[in-house]
């Protein structure tokens, strides 16, 4: 692994050069004063590169980050965005279990529903969240609650799908011995149904993750905030600061991975007999 | 074949054949009276009387709809009720939003969304055309191609599987919407730069799901086809590309759902001036949200209709596979 990265890095470099040259060449024929000679020299301290050279990604990378609690540094902005998206997760996991269990319960409800949920996964839900946010303002719901909210519009559904899947992945067998033991419906579903549905709850946990990740972002930049990832992309894209834009990349990437991993954490304590088989 | 079923349904329960039928129209009856109620008003000027008038209706229309929509529904399969259940949907919200005078720069009425769908059709054709032919479907194909050809590089040299597969899953878990603005500065506002997110998406599971197909064929199939003396060509064929299909069928849906969203929010980030997201934007950003629902609708209908040709694709190549047999 630590072998294929190296070698990744060490082919960085030459596709940042050839990347930048080009851009390089033009801003040293505009007479810009860059301050190296050579357009190959300059490829790597362009102010907006086309792929930034590791020192200069390091040395912005420090300078967003320095006094990691200021309003205007990355990790405090991250932080915000971390916490309507794990606000929004739990709602999305909340809202997505009640579904699944209303969907498993009740024939005439999934026939009623189930296609419009499936539909629902292929529509393009993070189109909604402008207007979302607009609406939630229009009633008074400001602040990081709407992208909470709008978060988990769009993480619930991979929940309730996945949570439906393994409601009724329990094997016929089992089934029928709890038949055999007369237990009633409700004994059923908290001793079989339940726990054999956990493993598909955190397998969708992990994809709902991500999209309440998304959907917080995407609910930053279309709605008027003063914090978060959302922001900062949408104002360093406008200011076309490439650098930023970068740095800001790598901490949302980042938060993805680390909700993942911390979803895969829990997962392996809920969950410890099937700790061998998953990853 | 819905109404076989109904057919089959009625003949083995001997329930009454109408009243679920009866109890649906007579709930559409009332949420259309409800509609027709406040149908000529302005926005603010709903007397009282005829807002609770049509409250009234909509609550009473929704409960024998509805009621009547799951007594058809036990009996019903397909897609049937999925739909009578959006059009009682529609007639209910299009009511409550003229009732309360919901203005249209919040919520736009049904009808008045159908109606942009209708008057500025070119534009938004023109719109669909360049998010999902250019950079939706160009840029699917193209990760889907890279992935194969990286999934099956990775299950030939077992030192690339065990060094980049890890990061593949990694890349996955980063949020596209944090990736697209750092790629469409880099790539530039035309489509290509969309496509490129498409295609990056889109790699990550098709790359995973293949590796862990082309793995999964059965170690006493692969023995078998040795004891016949086949070549490893023939053997990859026969044994592990048919029992890679289902994983790569399962990437390519997940795929046909990340296309058009990562197109979508690529133009979030700066296009030409056409595509989906981009009239999305700019038409929110004037509140012109009749145009931007109608956006949404024709993008729901191509991501619906592109996840449909990727099923139907799957039941025609995989229909062999196990989990296509179980009823249901």
């Amino acid at each position: 692994m630590l072998v294929v990265a190296a070698a990744a890095l060490l082919l960085y470099w030459p596709l940042m050069l050839w990347a930048n040259v080009g851009a390089a060449q033009r801003s040293l024929n505009s007479g810009a004063e860059l301050g190296c000679a050579t357009a190959l020299a300059c490829a790597t301290q362009l102010r907006n590169p086309v792929l930034p050279a590791p020192a200069q990604l390091g040395r912005s990378l420090q300078a967003m980050s320095v006094p990691p609690l200021a309003p205007t540094s990355v990790p405090y902005n991250t932080l915000v965005t971390a916490r309507e998206t794990v606000v929004g997760l739990l709602i999305a996991s909340v809202l997505g279990v009640l579904l699944a269990v209303a969907l498993v319960g009740s024939r005439a409800f999934e026939r009623l529903t189930l296609p419009w949920l499936i539909a629902s996964q292929t529509v393009p839900v993070i189109a909604l969240a402008p207007m979302l946010a607009v609406v939630l303002g229009q009633y008074g719901v400001q602040g990081w609650l709407p992208k909470a909210l709008i978060a988990a519009y769009i993480a619930f559904f991979p929940v309730a799908v996945g949570v439906a899947a393994g409601l009724r992945s329990p094997d016929p067998m089992q089934e029928d011995l709890l038949t055999t033991y007369r237990a009633s419906g409700w004994q059923t579903f908290w001793t079989l149904r339940l726990p054999a549905s956990l493993p598909f709850l955190f397998t969708s946990l992990k994809v709902a993750a991500t999209a309440a990740l998304i959907g917080s972002i995407v609910a930053e930049i279309s709605t008027i905030s003063f914090s978060g990832l959302g922001k900062m992309l949408a104002e360093n894209s406008r200011a076309s600061d490439t650098l930023a834009l970068w740095v800001i990349m790598l901490y949302g990437a980042g938060l993805g991975i680390a909700l993942v991993a911390v979803l895969g954490l829990i997962e392996r304590l809920v969950t410890p007999w099937r700790a061998g088989q998953s990853r | 074949m819905a109404s076989r079923t109904v057919a089959l349904g009625r003949g083995r329960t001997g329930r009454l054949p109408g009243r679920g039928w009866l109890a649906l129209a007579l709930g559409a009856a009332l949420l259309l009276a409800a509609v027709w109620n406040v149908w000529s008003f302005p926005l603010d000027g709903v007397p009282p009387g005829r807002k609770a008038t049509s409250l009234a209706l909509i609550v009473l229309g929704l409960a024998g709809g509805i009621s009547g929509l799951a007594a058809l529904a036990r009996r019903m399969t397909g897609l049937v009720p999925a739909l009578l259940a959006a059009l009682l949907t529609l007639l209910a919200v299009e009511g409550l939003l003229r009732a309360y005078g919901v203005p249209p720069g919040l919520i736009p009425t049904p009808t008045r969304v159908a109606t942009a769908l209708y008057t500025s059709r070119s534009v938004l054709l023109g719109d669909a055309r360049v998010t999902f032919v250019q950079e939706a479907l160009l840029g699917y194909l193209a990760g889907v191609g890279a992935g194969i050809v990286v999934a099956l590089a990775a299950v030939r040299f077992p030192f690339l599987e065990r060094g980049a597969l890890p990061y593949a899953g990694l890349f996955a878990s980063i949020p596209i919407v944090a990736l697209a603005p750092v790629i469409v500065k880099a790539f530039g506002l035309e489509w290509p730069s969309k496509a490129i997110i498409v295609a990056i998406t889109v790699f990550f599971p098709v790359v995973v799901n293949v590796v862990r197909g082309l793995q999964s064929a059965s170690p006493l199939l692969l023995d078998l086809m040795q004891t016949y003396a086949v070549t490893p060509a023939a053997s990859f064929r026969l044994v592990r590309v048919p029992s890679a299909l289902p994983f790569l069928f399962n990437a390519l849906k997940i795929g046909a759902t990340l296309a058009l969203i990562g197109a979508i929010v690529g133009e979030f980030f700066g296009t030409t001036g056409q595509g989906l997201g981009f009239r999305i934007q700019i038409e929110a950003g004037r509140f012109n949200l009749d145009i931007v629902w109608a956006a949404i609708v024709i993008a729901s209908v191509l991501g619906i209709a592109f996840y449909g040709v990727i099923s139907w694709l799957e039941m025609r190549f995989t229909s062999w596979h196990a989990s296509r047999r179980q009823p249901g």
